[in-house]
């Protein structure tokens, strides 16, 4: 190899350079502008389909016909029917999500005790199953535990249940759950990393007994992730309308049930007061996914 | 005229002010260190030569070009980075041939040159590796190929062996200044190592602050440090301020005197070589180090601590703590520093 | 450990996949059921409801919506998002939190909610896109993009964007040809990973489709729910053949990974 640039090759080098070069401030400057104009399709649509919808919804949750008014939100605060929703989208969303927590913390912790191939199926099967919500999930329920259930049939004949209503806030907290475990499992598997081999050990020759591990190690240690887990599992069910509204025909008393009914369907629409009951839900929503994030920061997980 | 010329180069970072006022030359073929502790600059200086920062004063000229506003793509300058920055997605090859076919050269002319490549940093048989499959040695070289390969007027080299380990980085050292002096490349070397400035440049650029302290070869700036920055920065220099100067061996100065540890003997060799020695001075042993040619004390004198060096000869038994010696400085090789 | 206690691991587990394969394997059974009365099990199996199924016309026409339309709206995804991440990641860094914040969006927005929204504003001039496919494409668009946005973040965090870009700008190449040769092949993993997670999760959507399309452009979710007063054993060889289709996918995202 010889030695650098010959003179010919300078040559060249110094003719391209010939026509002004743009000094080096100006050039990056516009180089910043075009980059900038490379992302105003994603943002104009994300805009117009996120943003846009949700800013409507506001403004005219504060709109009574056509002029401004809290009109809507005293409705809200008058019609006990929708304060039901409010109260059944609660206690369905805290009561299936604990369910799915206590199930996904033990089947979690005994999932890293098994054999490798065992788990990794499980958890590819999870992953698999938490596809199968919504409309399916709602129609394969209604065949094992409707009226005619394979299930239903089962348990009548053994003298456990009278009669199961599916429809009512039993079964709709049973299929919530159904939908919410391999949510639970898949968040809270990698949570259990965070507690190491060694710290059970060392506390053992510290003198300490199992439950004094678990009680002062732990579960303080898992705690943030529990919490985090429990509260994107209490937003997941709070949004979801699929598999109630396939289930239930939209007769079940829910926010989101209300919010559809308002907006779309046969009867009486009123798509300001949607609005209204819509901020109360999303500002519970974000409520919770702020939770969520400060929870986040304060874990105590290790990468 | 020499080949690079940097002319009042300065560069802020909003209001942090990196450099203000940076002049230099280089001849063609010279290899050229900038040396100096964290945040001195010296990254950000390289960076500029390379057009990946802006200036915002200054000039620099490369064979008479200026090309202080050019793009990096322009300015006919190859650099590797500390942290090699070899395309994952692409072998060995591919890596080394990145900037050739930017260059639309001919595929046989690409093929040719990455050869040349290859065999220059001895890395034949890897060809077709990939960055992930190689140690840090290796990736290393794959930098310093594809680098090569472009024929460059000036060669950097941003701290490209602190992540090598020491056995690696030393035989690499010498494969690039080998490589350097074959090809008659101008460099510049970005270090904060002494030792790796020392042993493979031209001419050391010492910087701290933003500022180039001092530049001179490697002798000329170990032996006559310009002051007690440079003194305390390259060697393990002893700095005796007025006081300790006139009492440990009776010399007056208006600043700092600097000391090599290896100027200083222990008396119960008796110094043979007719040089200009001290008085015996009186020291206990604080702490002896083998450090594997040389053994390093540290003598606690009454009115203060001096390093000596001896070299590790089988006349030398490591001496142990607290033992009681006379020291004598050679006082030729003293220096006063500001 | 002793084995007891390993044993009871054991139980667990296995009680967990049973639960979850319950409602999936009576659905299958029901589908290949000729006839389930008010029985434990059917009376007898065969294939006809599948046979049925397929034949169906709008069954078909159905499954090819949902498909073009998850198809398009990962493809505006994937021109969209990609080039926009690198751009804040690499021309404007300090705009992380925007981003972050932006995708937090359609978790804390339900699909219902947009769609109060989204009916008024775009059921007539000067954007009607009610009732047609394009209402879904964005608006699936918006709810894939959380997963494709983490995906391919992730993937262009793991790489060292700066050192990779500067090298190539002094080696010659334009920021452009530096995104398309060295930034692009080194996220594809990640983001097929992410299309194939976010393709079986649209293809799952109802909310959107049944409020903003309904009948109009009938995908797989609103068909399924339109057969609901027809026989379930004709519905249920809808929701095996779905999640049959859904589980290929997943599969492949799962293999992809690995």
């Amino acid at each position: 190899m010889n030695s650098p640039a010959s003179p010919e090759q300078l040559a060249a080098l110094e003719a391209e350079n010939k026509p002004a070069p743009v000094a080096k401030k100006r050039r990056w400057r516009s180089d910043k502008l075009a980059a900038a104009g490379v992302t105003v399709p994603f943002f104009a649509i994300f805009s117009l389909f996120q943003i846009l919808p949700l800013g409507w919804v506001v403004i005219n949750s504060f709109k009574y016909d056509e002029e401004w008014s809290l009109e809507n939100y005293l409705e809200i605060l008058d019609s006990a029917f929708l304060q039901q929703a409010f109260w059944n989208s609660i206690v369905l969303s805290v009561g299936c999500s604990l369910l799915a927590i206590i199930l996904g913390t033990a089947g979690a912790y005994s999932l890293r005790l098994i054999d490798g191939k065992l788990r990794s199926f499980v958890i590819a099967f999870s992953n698999m199953t938490s596809n199968f919500a919504g409309v399916p999930l709602a129609f394969a329920f209604v065949i094992i535990l409707g009226f005619n259930g394979a299930f239903t049939l089962l348990f009548k004949s053994l003298g456990w249940i009278d009669d199961f209503n599916l429809y009512g806030f039993g079964g709709l907290l049973l299929i919530y759950t159904y939908f919410q475990l391999p949510l639970a499992l898949l968040l809270l598997y990698p949570a259990f990393d965070a507690l190491k081999k060694d710290w059970e050990e060392a506390a053992w020759l510290l003198g300490a007994s199992h439950v004094d591990y678990w009680r002062k190690i732990a579960i303080p240690v898992l705690t943030p992730a529990l919490l985090g887990t429990f509260i994107i599992l209490l937003a997941n069910a709070l949004g979801a309308y699929a598999t109630v509204y396939a289930l239930t025909s939209g007769n079940y008393n829910v926010i989101t049930i209300r919010i559809a009914s308002m907006v779309s369907g046969d009867i009486f629409l009123d798509p300001n007061l949607a609005s209204a009951v819509s901020v109360l839900l999303v500002l519970l929503l974000a409520f919770v996914t702020v939770i969520n994030q400060w929870l986040m920061k304060r874990s105590y997980h290790e990468q | 005229m020499s080949y690079v010329e940097v002319n009042n180069l300065a560069k802020a970072f909003g209001d942090s002010k990196v450099f203000a006022d940076i002049n230099f030359s280089i001849s063609q073929g010279e290899f050229v260190t900038l040396l100096g502790p964290s945040g001195c600059g010296k990254s950000t200086l390289l960076r500029c030569l390379a057009g990946l920062e802006t200036v915002d004063h200054g000039n620099i000229t490369v064979g008479g070009d200026d090309i202080t506003d050019l793009a990096p793509q322009r300015r006919g300058i190859a650099m590797v980075f500390q942290s090699y920055a070899l395309f994952p997605n692409m072998n060995v090859i591919d890596n080394i041939a990145f900037g050739l076919r930017m260059q639309k050269l001919s595929e046989d002319e690409v093929q040719r040159r990455v050869k040349e490549g290859v065999e220059l940093v001895e890395l034949n048989g890897r060809e077709s590796h990939y960055p992930h499959q190689l140690s840090g040695g290796q990736r290393q070289r794959v930098a310093l190929a594809r680098s090569l390969v472009m024929k460059p007027r000036i060669l950097l080299l941003d701290e490209p062996l602190s992540a090598l380990d020491a056995r690696i980085r030393r035989s690499l050292r010498e494969q690039i200044r080998l490589i350097q002096q074959d090809l008659q490349l101008t460099t510049i070397f970005v270090t904060h190592d002494q030792e790796e400035a020392l042993t493979m440049s031209d001419r050391i650029f010492l910087m701290n602050e933003g500022q180039i302290v001092q530049s001179g070869t490697a002798e000329e700036i170990y032996t006559e440090p310009a002051d007690s920055f440079v003194a305390g920065f390259i060697g393990n220099y002893n700095l005796l301020d007025q006081q300790q100067a006139k009492a440990l061996i009776d010399v007056e100065t208006n600043h700092q005197l600097a000391i090599r540890p290896e100027s200083i003997l222990i008396r119960t060799m008796s110094p043979s070589d007719g040089g200009n020695y001290s008085a015996p001075i009186q020291a206990t042993v604080k702490s002896s180090m083998l450090l594997g040619n040389v053994i390093r004390y540290r003598m606690e004198a009454e009115h203060g601590e001096l390093v000596v060096d001896l070299l590790n000869r089988s006349s030398e038994r490591l001496v142990s703590r607290g033992t009681a010696l006379e020291l004598q400085v050679n006082l030729d090789e003293i220096r006063e520093v500001a | 450990m002793n084995s007891n206690s390993n044993r009871i691991h054991y139980v667990v587990v296995y009680s967990l996949f049973a639960i979850l394969l319950l409602p999936l394997l009576s659905t299958a059974l029901y589908s290949l059921a000729s006839q389930w009365g008010a029985t434990i099990l059917p009376d007898s199996l065969t294939f006809d409801w599948y046979i049925q199924l397929w034949s169906d016309p709008r069954f078909l026409q159905a499954f090819g919506h949902s498909v073009l339309i998850c198809l398009a709206a990962l493809a505006l995804g994937t021109i969209l998002t990609v080039p926009t991440i690198f751009v804040v990641f690499y021309y404007f860094p300090k705009l992380h939190w925007v981003m972050n914040i932006l995708i937090l969006l359609p978790f804390a927005v339900p699909p219902v909610v947009s769609s109060v929204g989204l009916l008024q504003l775009y059921a007539g001039e000067p954007l009607q896109l009610i009732g047609t496919p394009w209402i879904l494409i964005f608006t699936y668009f918006t709810i894939a993009l959380p997963f494709m946005y983490r995906a391919i973040a992730n993937s262009m965090q793991a790489l060292n964007l700066k050192d990779l870009m500067d090298a190539a700008h002094l080696l010659g190449a334009s920021t452009f040809r530096a995104f398309l040769l060295v930034i692009i092949p080194n996220i594809r993993k990640g983001l097929m990973v992410s299309l194939f997670l976010s393709f079986s999760f649209l293809f799952g959507e109802f909310v959107f489709a049944n409020i903003l399309v309904g009948t109009r452009y009938e995908t797989l979710q609103v068909y399924l729910f339109n057969m609901r007063q027809t026989s379930g054993h004709f519905t249920s060889a809808i929701v095996i053949s779905y999640f049959v289709f859904v589980l290929i996918f997943t599969w492949i995202a799962n293999r992809l990974n690995k």
